[in-house]
């Protein structure tokens, strides 16, 4: 009666299986197409689950975590700034505090009214436990003067302040809340955005219901009141292929960061909409400036002649991203016209400059191998690059490029924690690499000595004094000016080679008056209405 | 039989210290700070110092390596490091996926392979043991992603029987199933076979036909059970390797089970998380291993454990 065990067996598995479905903690619907699209919810298909919703805790505020939270000021798609939950701020003379008057009307999704005294302690909060706290600048103390009334007292002027409010970093959350719920706080965060926090499944899908008693919509939305929609889900989604089926069979309206191979089969259907985005960063190549090679300003220079950008966005990008010669992206406050068409002027491709300056550092090809030498040893440098498939791209295109300058260069595919790694440790010649931020204070985060995040190890004492001044300097116009002076040291003594600045790319499908803000780089969700 | 289980229970833990001791270099010979990792690029010093404390990553190696193991079989995996979530839970909450999906493969791999198998041994060198060698071969060799984006294209996206991805109760496991169920219903097929086919060849075989028993009765009764070990054991291993995460499968069709899990642990460098998770799979595989065997002395009586 040997079968009778085995079917036994065979019995015993499906009463497992069934028990197991039945027991599974997994609800269903969660992920549901069908409710998804068909109700009134703004579905977007997004990569990646955010790790916190706790905007004091997490790594980086991004789309799916920040939505909740609203700046106390914030800039048009122009770039232009606006009063957000501040109605107006002011800057004392010395530069050292900041007073906001904030709007009287706003209210935390647990219902609380929002006070500067409750805004006092959501920055005491951040100051408290934040990682990044560094970015908000010097800050001695905060206080709330009167219930609406809330001044920022800095230890010395710091003038990038004004683009880390815009970014989001010191947005208030809900203090109160946050003291009660304690780590819980990241499962169910309050704060006074148009949406409110409604469930989540942990990389499946993250869900928010409009804030009914929403009222303060910015200056630049039609809609000040409530959403025009009842909910949002993002859905998490890795697979490329995956993600473009179901915005094609209509399960989402948003299809975040396409595919940019798959945009033009996109834009063949009827009704879909692509949206460009630029990113607030560049990438770049980061030379080891304190390599042997890259401590001689004359081969930094010939490597940036070397390179031509227009093929790596055409090819390695799909089309979608622009070359960029200078240090600032033109969506970062401090971006300078001048500067990036002098830089242009200084480093398009160029083989015949770039083979004179080698030939003036000592590199010639004395062996008719194409590939330049000095005492008998060809040129062959390292550059290190991540598995992102954009990079593994461009990395290749640069390896020719840089090939028909007489430059041997090895692709080595490494992890980005390795890359970074070895930069700390100045172990690597060049690595392909990003940095994005809203002000041009990044300079001072990538270059200035005092910062551990360096990945060119430049050490340009004249470029520090700008930087820092940059940071004091709180007229404007000054300031603007002290950032075109630190930018032309960069595109003059070139530690890096700016390469590209990328687009994302947003196909939508249904729904109207969904816009991204390249200034804030957040969904303005005012005036999305979906299409029934 | 109980002492045979306490003994293989017993090498169990031998095994799974073994296991903590390879999880726990292999975790921390990785170059980059992993505190440096999660803070992220902009975090200021203190703060990284601080985080570095919190991992214990200040003390020294084999301090570390003691109480890492002291809270693994005191059942405390640990805390992920980006979501704040015991580890332990976040494994039990995407486990039930996972274990549907493996169950439901190993049921199509079972009933395809053994079927078909069986099949082409009885009918050896036809046309029809050919198309079955040939369909086990595509079976096998088919890249997973590619069946799991046909199926999703035919039955999800054209005739809308499936949800594309995401999970909605069991009937979205199916294609996933199904695709890691084909590749599998392959080597099974193939097993099945060949073993069958040595089986086919014995004495007692030809006795039973002989004694006038129908080809079908003989090949149940007497033929399967005997050619059916190996393939019990292929099923075990493979039922482990698939309640150890089937990657690309989960990742294709966005299943919040433990394989999708350990991809994001393991991008986001979270050490707690990938740490518990290997050692779960570890167990899981021995586990597994363990029943198997304890399967074999009910199919087959000559099979003895002492």
């Amino acid at each position: 009666m040997k079968i009778h065990k085995w079917k036994q067996g065979a019995m015993s598995v499906f009463v497992a299986t069934a028990l197991i479905a039945g027991c599974s903690s997994q609800p269903t619907n969660q992920t549901g197409n069908d409710t998804a699209a068909k109700g009134n919810t703004l579905v977007i298909a997004s990569l990646t689950d955010p790790d916190s919703l706790d905007m004091h805790k997490t790594s980086w505020l991004s789309m799916e975590n920040s939505l909740i939270y609203e700046p106390l000021l914030t800039r048009d798609a122009t770039g232009k700034l606006h009063p957000g939950l501040a109605e107006k701020y002011e800057i004392s003379q010395d530069g050292k505090v900041w007073t906001f008057i904030l709007r009287k009307d706003v209210r935390y999704h647990s219902g609380d009214p929002m006070t500067a005294a409750s805004v006092k302690d959501s920055f005491d909060r951040l100051l408290a436990i934040s990682p990044v706290k560094g970015l908000a600048g010097p800050i001695e103390k905060v206080e709330a003067t009167d219930e609406h009334t809330l001044k920022v007292h800095f230890s010395q002027p710091f003038a990038p302040f004004v683009n880390v409010i815009v970014g989001g970093l010191v947005s208030p959350l809900d203090a109160k809340k946050a003291k009660e719920l304690g780590d819980g706080f990241a499962d169910n965060p309050s704060a006074t955005g148009p949406i409110i926090f409604d469930k989540r499944e942990r990389g499946a899908s993250l869900t928010y219901k409009k804030n009914p008693d929403y009222n303060w919509g910015p200056e630049y939305a039609a809609n000040k009141g409530p959403l025009q929609f009842d909910s949002m889900m993002f859905r998490f989604m890795k697979d490329d292929d995956t993600r473009l089926m179901e915005f094609k069979k209509g399960t989402v309206h948003v299809l975040y960061d396409a595919p940019p191979n798959s945009v033009a089969e996109l834009e063949t259907l009827p009704g879909v909409k692509i949206e460009k985005v630029m990113d607030i960063g560049n990438k770049y190549i980061a030379l080891n400036n304190k390599h042997p090679l890259f401590s001689d300003v004359r081969l930094r220079k010939a490597v940036a002649l070397s390179v031509d950008r227009d093929p790596l966005v055409q090819v390695a990008l799909n089309g979608f991203g622009k070359p960029v010669y200078g240090p600032l992206a033109p969506t970062i406050y401090g971006y300078s016209e001048a500067i990036e068409s002098k830089a242009k002027q200084l480093y398009t491709r160029d083989l015949g400059k770039a083979r004179q300056l080698l030939a003036e550092a000592g590199w010639t090809d004395s062996n008719g191998d194409g590939i330049v030498d000095k005492d008998g040893k060809p040129l062959s440098v390292e550059m290190l690059v991540s598995q992102e498939p954009a990079f593994q791209r461009a990395v290749q295109i640069l390896q020719s490029q840089l090939k028909e300058a007489g430059i041997d260069m090895k692709i080595s595919v490494q992890e980005m924690t390795t890359i970074k790694e070895r930069i700390s440790k100045k172990s690597y010649d060049m690595a392909l690499m990003y940095y994005g931020w809203f002000d041009a204070d990044i300079l001072y985060l990538i270059f200035e000595k005092s910062n551990s995040t360096s990945r060119t190890h430049y050490n340009n004492p004249e470029l520090d004094v700008l930087l820092n001044k940059g940071r004091l300097e709180m007229n404007e116009q000054s300031r603007l000016k002290i950032y075109e002076e630190a930018q032309e040291i960069l595109v003059n003594d070139l530690p890096w080679v700016p390469l590209w600045v990328s687009e994302t790319v947003i196909a939508t499908r249904g729904v109207k008056g969904f816009t991204v803000n390249p200034y804030t780089q957040g969904i303005t969700l005012h005036d999305v209405t979906l299409e029934k | 039989m109980r002492r045979y289980v306490i003994k293989r229970l017993l090498s169990l833990v031998g095994t799974l210290l073994g296991v903590s001791v390879l999880i726990f270099l292999m975790v921390h010979l990785i170059p980059g700070d992993p505190a440096t990792q999660i803070l992220g690029q902009f975090a200021t010093p203190e703060a990284i110092s601080q985080m570095r404390a919190k991992l214990g990553l200040d003390q020294p190696l084999w301090q570390q390596y003691l109480r890492f193991v002291g809270n693994l079989f005191a059942g405390d995996l640990g805390t992920s490091l980006f979501t704040g979530e015991k580890v332990w839970d976040q494994i039990m909450n995407r486990f039930p996926i996972t274990m549907q999906l493996a169950i439901l493969s190993v049921i199509i791999a079972a009933i395809f392979g053994i079927l078909l198998g069986t099949i082409a041994a009885v009918k050896q060198n036809t046309i029809i043991d050919r198309l079955v060698v040939l369909a086990s071969l595509l079976g096998i060799s088919a890249p997973g992603f590619w069946i799991a984006l046909f199926l999703i294209w035919i039955f999800a996206y054209k005739l809308a029987l499936f949800p594309i991805s995401g999970y909605e109760g069991i009937h979205s496991l199916l294609l996933p199933a199904i695709t890691l169920g084909l590749a599998e219903a392959g080597m099974i097929a193939r097993m099945t076979r060949s073993s069958m086919l040595e089986v086919i060849r014995q004495d007692y075989m030809r006795t039973a036909e002989a004694k006038g028993a129908a080809l079908f009765r003989v090949i149940l009764s007497h033929g399967l059970p005997n050619a059916i070990i190996p393939v019990v054991t292929m099923l075990g291993l493979q039922f482990g390797a698939l309640m150890a995460g089937a990657v690309v499968v989960e990742t294709v069709f966005s299943l919040q089970g433990i394989g999708s899990l350990a991809i994001e642990a393991i991008s986001k460098r979270d050490m707690p998380t990938i740490q518990g998770m290997v050692f779960f799979m570890a167990l899981i595989f021995a586990l597994t291993n363990l029943i198997v065997d304890l399967i074999y002395s009910r199919i087959d009586p000559r099979i003895h454990f002492d």
